[in-house]
């Protein structure tokens, strides 16, 4: 909630006690909160399934790929001059998912927007994943994946180096900084996390493991100094990076001479659609999780609400950023350049195009709503139609540029075949692999965190909190209301 | 283990862990040992005595004769350790002087055939088994016994594909031998009407044609650039006269369907299939303007305009295709305009056209062959069962033949029913010669020992011969060369000194007698009696020609030149009767005739008539390998047998059919993207008359006016934009400012920053006839990926031919793009523009910079080097490439275990040794043949001397039939490209982008109205 997330000096205020939209009314003290979130680790039936079919959409990926190394990348639906294909596109549909956690967990941490606090670990380890995910497609897409490592500029006594003018070899950069910065953001939240599970734990040899990982924390006054220390510089330093991955993601195209590729639009526009459709999957992620593992009391509809808003907002910049390509196009004159968006509209490839504009320019409409906001229904159906569109932006920005620039020789159709499919497959199976594993290991939502907006024990006098006066405020809603 | 008395005596557990491990260490060392080394010796260098002249790792060049067509062009062979792996032009051949077609290219692919017969064969239970030479030959000469012993020989039959030289009056002496009559000389798609009406004009089969004498030149069908006649001498020829600018030619082109002959005409004449007479005899004078424009459709405007044009255009050349009478007409029309003699060349005519033996001749001997008169029936080099119409029934004659023997090489449809194959050497293999000019004897000789256990049908003869002991005297030369000794005049010594060029001077001796006209009695093919609602027409494919192309998987990779359709059989539609009958490209239709049917995917093009179809010949066989059997259908299932009533000629285009839609769709395998260009100033033209008017570029420099305008346009950076940005400061065309500096000191240690190499390419000559192509796939081992054994992989498209040509996945380096321009209606201003297109190799390379490896980088020569060993296959390159002419590996086409292999055993010895066979996964592009750059630099420097002007060229370049490609340093201003690009029609391709690119074309010269009008 942009209001809430003000950093704005209240003088009625105290810190550390959150706006009335963030409070979980259902929550009463700190046993309950570490009773509730440690019980989602239980090991279930569903669970297994669920990461049975992870790993066999991930086996099915996997095959794809060996079949695909051996014989090579004709397998796939390629058709010069498309060169770039699905894999392309899932790799920046992937990095673009790995946004919002980062932004979810670092800016808005730095916003002080209170409602980042129940969705933001699952929003993180949601980033670390995707990137992970992300990462395996350029590699995937190379035609000698076995030299992928000749991208990388390691010291070698011929003295070859990669290309620095390529934004390639900027990719490798900003793929594994943005990797290893946002895992080391995700194990230093879970540090206080992890002692609690240390502490639980009573199997002797994962007791130990969650104790090596928890680096001795002992909840010490110095360590949580420490921890906040760290958490608010790491906050700092993620924060261009989330800005930077995904414009130097987009530089891979921008920097191109083709038309469709080449505009300067592209980095604020991609960052806003990686937000955006990180977002969507956030939503597509934590609904469920909080059906699932009973969690409706921590998410709130006021924290969705919150989230929703974002959504609309990065919506709102992504329409935008369409509308300006299209009058760029016109505007500029280029006739090569008024010839592809003209296809891309209304030519061979005009339902793409069109997927694309519904599912993330006029279906978010639909958030200006405060009822469809709180909806969990619709929103967990928007984020589907939002992860397909954002999808499909990548396939319109990628595959009709190519398939109808320069040379009208060379226009060609472009149709992936089930090799391309079974490695899109398996991308999420490998994605969906590691949320399993990681949600039944560690705990989904941030422990601490949320016991700091759970009113310490002394104020605690009723289930009801009516604080700064802001009572008829959505958090203030009974608890039965809220699920 | 050995009989030593002393026995070996040892503890029970005398084996301890010490000697374990050593009897293990030696046991596994031996092993190794032994299983690195292999068994079968090998030797890097093949010769302990070196042959003479043969230096590994150097090249040697035979010169020698042609024999994929009748014309003989002559050619060099080149060999490289024992191996023939390129053929190219003969430059001091005066046929073809340096230039030849893709068919003679691919004639190299015809030697290395992986399906080609490696032995001879023996039909045994139904089916051919391979024999030995001894057995073959013994067999051979038992049935010649029987024939002769039974007093049948006459009945015998030896039909030959047409040649000329010495071995017609050597087979027909060895036939006379045996008591049979003299061969057949066969060519399908021969022109035989035109050939029997030049003998009835001029006296000769084929007069030599001079276009550059003519102002105007009307074809009547005449397909001069394709199938019709001696087509490179025409190209030569045709190429100069149109290169002349405003004195060039202006050409007119009648017919149903604009040929890439039509595609290279100024002005289409849609005339009705069979109404050309019409026309000819209205321009002669001899019948009305008004009947001809009803008989063929045209409108008598047009007709009357292109009356007064000729009676104005003197010099002109009138040229027809097809019927004796057409071709009786237009030889008259040059008679009355006093061209015999300036652009008709009597006096020099090509005889390799002497001497045919008419179609109806063969189909006269198929019928003896069906009434069971024939015992012994002889086939070399001809494949009757596949060019013959279906309806002529040759493959049920056949078999009421006692004892067919083919002396095919490769297992067509004829030799796959004969009973004794005694395959052939291959030309490359053999010794022979070629009469093609008057004066002018071209020889044959073998760039290699043949590659399998085949040998020349002259030997073969020979040795049957003479193991019959009545008729060894008869045939005293050992062997076939001493045979063509013999018969050279000047004997051994000049024979010996004339290999050197492969062209001699004089007069075979003993030459077979000419034939004279043939006079036959046909009745007239009557094209308006026959049922249906379409006109067909069928042609001989520009590439496989009859046929015989087929197996060679350039000719069938290579986009036919006009409808830029591989590797499938389309059947072409005009747009009016596409959009009549409701047909887009690619739905199947079924074409019926009487005779049979064949179903196809439409192709719509716009030139060609509303009432007519047009399918090409030459695919569609059940035979002939596995690069030819079951890819496309065959025009001649739907043909009766029918000819040209005063030739005997075949004619083709003889039928009406019906059409109609089946409903299926089938894509095309087409390298077409959009036939338009979108105005983007790719393929640029200029009208004849305003050549006079327009700058140089250089002027339009001086005079400030080089605004940038439309794509594509010349501007004033265009000198310098040739050479920037790498070696502008090396030629000091801009001040040393740092800022400004090339990417390499221009007096960088290689001395190479001190050059630009650059290529012009001229559009007003080209003619999109594709030998660039060939040559380019010849000389930098381009794979073909087609195939049908090729899709294995090609998920979705398995099995079918050419589907990775679907997925737009052919790897031609050079392409030839084929724009249209008008062509709504057949009144409309239709043209067709064709522009080579190879990398650019820019100045200012987008493809450089974003390459993460730098396996894609500049040369301090200017070139955009491709470092394939470097590449990881990202592709960002391709995807930069305004040009679209980079190429990726998407198959393992260099691995031998692969399906999509693209050289299977034997074709593999073609591989240039310069060149790198690419690996999978890696881009490709043009090279500017680099590695004939390095070669002549290095030769260069090892000779003490700096490089020549104009010393080398590239392999397009070199092939090319209109010399439209000119290649050269362009910062030296001795090379003659740097003259070319001073040429006022010059422009680069997409200059708005800053590309600097190192080729320039010129301006196609369009002559769209009639000089004085």
């Amino acid at each position: 909630m942009a209001a809430a997330a003000m950093p704005t000096p209240d003088p009625e205020r105290r810190d550390n006690i959150p706006s009335a939209d963030v409070q979980l009314p259902a929550v009463r003290n700190y046993t309950q909160v570490t009773d509730e979130i440690l019980d989602t680790l239980r090991i279930t039936k569903a669970w297994f399934a669920g990461l049975a079919f992870s790993v066999f959409c991930l086996a099915l990926g996997g095959a794809a790929w060996v079949y695909q190394i051996y014989m090579g990348l004709g397998v796939a639906g390629y058709q010069p001059p498309v060169m770039w294909g699905v894999y392309i596109i899932t790799f920046v549909f992937w990095v673009g998912i790995g946004h919002a956690g980062t932004l979810i967990s670092a800016i808005l941490y730095l916003f002080r927007a209170g409602f980042r606090t129940t969705i933001y670990r699952c929003a993180e380890a949601m980033t670390v994943f995707a990137v992970m995910t992300a990462g395996l497609f350029p590699i995937l897409h190379l035609g000698r994946p076995w030299k992928f490592f000749w991208l990388v500029p390691y010291p070698n006594w011929r003295l070859i180096w990669p290309q620095f003018k390529s934004p390639l070899v900027w990719d490798v950069f900003a793929i594994l900084t943005y990797l290893t910065v946002s895992a080391t953001f995700l194990f230093i939240g879970l540090i206080p996390d992890l002692a609690v599970l240390r502490d639980r734990e009573t199997n002797p040899l994962r007791k130990q493991i969650y104790g090596v990982l928890s680096l001795g924390w002992r909840n010490s006054d110095r360590e949580w100094r420490h921890f906040a220390r760290a958490y608010l510089f790491l906050a700092a330093f993620s924060t261009p990076l989330v800005l930077s991955v995904h414009s130097v993601v987009s530089f891979d195209f921008a920097m191109a001479d083709m038309p469709g590729w080449h505009t300067t639009i592209f980095p604020p526009y991609f960052v806003a659609g990686a937000i955006f459709s990180g977002i969507g999957m956030v939503f597509t992620i934590i609904i469920p999780i909080r059906r699932w593992f009973k969690l409706k009391h921590y998410v709130t509809l006021n924290h969705l609400d919150a989230a929703a808003k974002l959504c609309l907002f990065t919506s709102l910049v992504v329409g935008c950023a369409y509308m300006t390509e299209f009058f760029i196009a016109w505007y500029g004159g280029d006739k090569v350049e008024q010839a592809y968006f003209m296809t891309r509209v209304f030519g061979q490839w005009w339902w793409a195009a069109w997927i694309m504009l519904t599912c993330n320019m006029i279906l978010p409409m639909l958030l200006f709503s405060q009822k469809l906001r709180r909806n969990t229904t619709f929103l967990f159906t928007l984020s589907i139609f939002i992860n397909l569109g954002m999808w499909y932006e990548r396939f319109v920005i990628i595959v009709p540029s190519q398939s109808h620039e320069f040379e009208p020789w060379r226009w060609a159709p472009y149709a992936p075949t089930y090799i391309d499919w079974a490695i899109l497959v398996g991308s999420f199976g490998w994605f969906s692999m590691w949320f399993l594993l990681f949600v039944k290991q560690l705990p989904v939502l941030a422990i601490a965190e949320i016991k700091e907006i759970v009113p310490p024990r002394m104020r605690h006098s009723a289930s009801r909190l009516n604080l700064d006066g802001h009572g008829e405020t959505p958090g203030t809603l009974a608890a039965n209301e809220v699920l | 283990m050995s009989d030593s008395s002393t026995p070996v005596t040892e503890p029970k557990a005398a084996t301890s862990r010490r000697t374990f491990l050593k009897v293990l260490g030696a046991a596994g060392a031996t092993t190794a040992a032994i299983g690195c080394s292999s068994n079968t010796g090998e030797t890097l260098i093949p010769y302990l005595v070196q042959p003479d002249e043969t230096v590994p790792g150097v090249s040697n060049y035979y010169a020698s004769t042609c024999r994929e067509c009748a014309a003989g062009c002559g050619v060099l062979l080149e060999v490289r350790d024992g191996r023939t792996f390129k053929v190219e032009g003969n430059p001091d051949h005066p046929l073809n002087r340096g230039a030849l077609c893709s068919r003679g290219q691919a004639s190299v692919q015809g030697l290395y055939n992986p399906d080609r017969y490696r032995q001879p064969m023996l039909r045994k239970d139904g089916k051919l088994a391979p024999i030995s030479w001894t057995q073959a030959i013994q067999l051979l000469a038992q049935q010649l016994a029987g024939v002769q012993s039974s007093g049948k020989a006459g009945s015998a039959l030896f039909i030959n594909q047409h040649e000329t030289g010495s071995f017609p009056g050597f087979l027909d002496a060895w036939l006379s031998g045996y008591g049979m009559p003299g061969h057949l000389s066969y060519a399908a798609f021969a022109d035989g009407g035109v050939i029997a009406a030049n003998k009835q004009s001029y006296g000769v089969a084929w007069p030599s044609i001079d276009f550059t004498a003519a102002k105007l030149v009307v074809s009547f069908g005449a397909d001069f650039l394709e199938t019709w006649g001696a087509n490179v001498p025409q190209q030569l020829s045709f190429a100069d006269a149109r290169a002349k600018g405003a004195d060039a030619p202006r050409v007119i082109y009648i017919g149903p369907r604009r040929s890439l002959t039509g595609m290279n005409a100024d002005q289409w004449i849609a005339c009705k299939p069979g109404s050309e007479l019409a026309i000819a005899n209205a321009l002669a004078g001899s019948g009305s303007v008004a009947q001809a424009a009803q008989a063929s459709d045209v409108p008598a405007a047009k007709l009357q305009a292109l009356a007064t044009e000729i009676a104005a255009g003197a010099p002109s050349l009138f040229l027809a295709g097809g019927s004796y009478d057409v071709a009786l007409a237009v030889n008259g029309l040059n008679q009355k305009f006093g061209n015999v003699g300036r652009s008709v060349l009597t006096a020099r005519p090509i005889e390799s056209f002497e001497g045919m033996s008419s179609d109806a001749e063969l189909t006269d001997a198929v019928e003896r062959m069906r009434a069971g008169q024939v015992p012994l029936l002889f086939v070399r080099g001809a494949n009757p069962v596949f060019t013959s119409p279906r309806s002529a029934k040759v493959a049920d004659a056949l078999a009421k033949v006692a004892f067919k023997v083919s002396f095919s090489s490769f297992p067509d449809e004829t030799a796959e029913l004969c009973d004794l194959v005694l395959p052939d050497n291959h030309s490359i293999e053999s010794w022979g010669d070629a009469q093609p000019l008057p004066g002018v004897i071209s020889l044959q000789q073998p760039g290699m020992d043949p590659v399998y256990e085949t040998r020349a049908t002259a030997d073969v003869l020979l040795a049957v011969s003479k193991s019959n002991p009545k008729l060894a005297g008869t045939h005293p030369a050992p062997n076939y060369r001493e045979y063509l000794i013999s018969r050279y005049p000047g004997g051994t010594t000049a024979f010996t000194s004339a290999l050197i060029k492969g062209i001699g001077s004089g007069t075979l001796v003993g030459e077979r007698a000419k034939k004279g006209a043939v006079a036959t009695t046909r009745t007239a093919a009557k094209i308006e009696g026959t049922s249906g609602d379409m006109y067909l027409v069928v042609y001989p494919s520009p590439l496989l020609e009859d046929g015989s192309g087929a197996n060679k998987p350039w000719l069938q990779e290579i986009p036919d030149p006009v409808t830029k359709v591989c590797w499938q059989t389309v059947i072409e539609m005009g747009t009016a009767a596409a959009t009549r009958l409701s047909i887009d490209a690619g739905d199947v239709l079924k074409v019926e005739t009487p005779n049979g049917s064949i179903t196809a995917p439409a192709y719509i093009y716009p030139g060609l008539r509303g009432d007519t179809i047009a399918i090409a010949f030459g695919r569609g066989h059940t035979a002939y390998g596995r690069y030819a059997a079951n890819v496309g259908a065959n025009p001649g299932d739907l043909l009766p047998v029918s000819f040209d009533s005063k030739s005997g000629s075949m004619a083709w285009t003889s039928t009406k059919v019906k059409v109609s839609k089946t409903g299926d769709f089938i894509p095309l395998v087409s390298t077409e993207g959009s036939a338009r260009q979108h105005g983007r100033g790719i393929a640029q033209a200029i009208e004849a008359r305003e050549l006079g008017i327009v700058p140089t570029p250089a002027e339009a420099e001086k005079a400030g006016s080089g605004e940038e305008q439309m794509p594509g346009d010349a501007s004033h950076a265009f000198l310098p934009g040739l050479r920037a940005p790498v070696a502008q400061d090396a030629q000091g065309d801009l001040p040393s400012d740092d800022n400004k500096k090339g990417m390499y000191d221009p007096n960088h240690w290689s001395g190479m920053a001190k050059r630009r190499w650059a290529m012009t390419v001229d559009l007003a000559r080209c003619t999109g006839c594709s030998a660039c192509v060939t040559a380019c796939y010849a000389e930098n081992n381009i794979p073909t990926v087609g195939a049908i054994h090729q899709s294995t992989a090609t998920v979705n498209l398995v099995g079918q031919p050419g589907a990775n040509i679907l997925r737009g996945r052919e790897m031609a380096w050079i392409r030839l793009e084929r724009y249209f321009e008008g062509g709504e209606t057949l009144d409309d201003t239709f043209e067709t523009r064709f522009v080579p297109m190879m990398c650019q190799q820019c100045g200012n390379a987008p493809c450089e910079p974003v390459c993460p490896v730098y396996a894609t980088y500049h040369s301090p020569d200017g070139l955009n080097v491709q470092v394939y060993n470097r590449c990881v296959g990202t592709r960002y390159c391709s995807n930069n490439c305004p040009y679209k002419v980079r190429y990726f590996n998407w198959f393992g086409y260099g691995e031998p275990l692969r399906p999509q292999y693209a050289w299977p055993e034997r074709m593999n010895w073609q591989l240039n040794p310069d060149v790198t066979v690419r690996g999978k996964g890696v881009m490709e592009k043009c090279s500017f043949c680099v590695q004939r750059i390095r070669e002549t630099e290095n030769r260069a420097k090892l000779e003490g001397r700096a490089v020549q002007a104009d010393e080398f060229t590239t392999s397009c370049a070199q092939a090319c039939p209109s010399n439209a490609i000119t290649f050269g340093d362009a910062a030296d201003p001795a090379w003659t490209v740097t003259k070319m690009i001073e040429d006022k029609r010059a422009y680069h391709v997409f200059e708005e982008l800053n590309t600097f690119t190192a080729v320039v074309y010129l301006k196609k010269v369009n002559h769209s109205v009639a000089a004085g009008t």
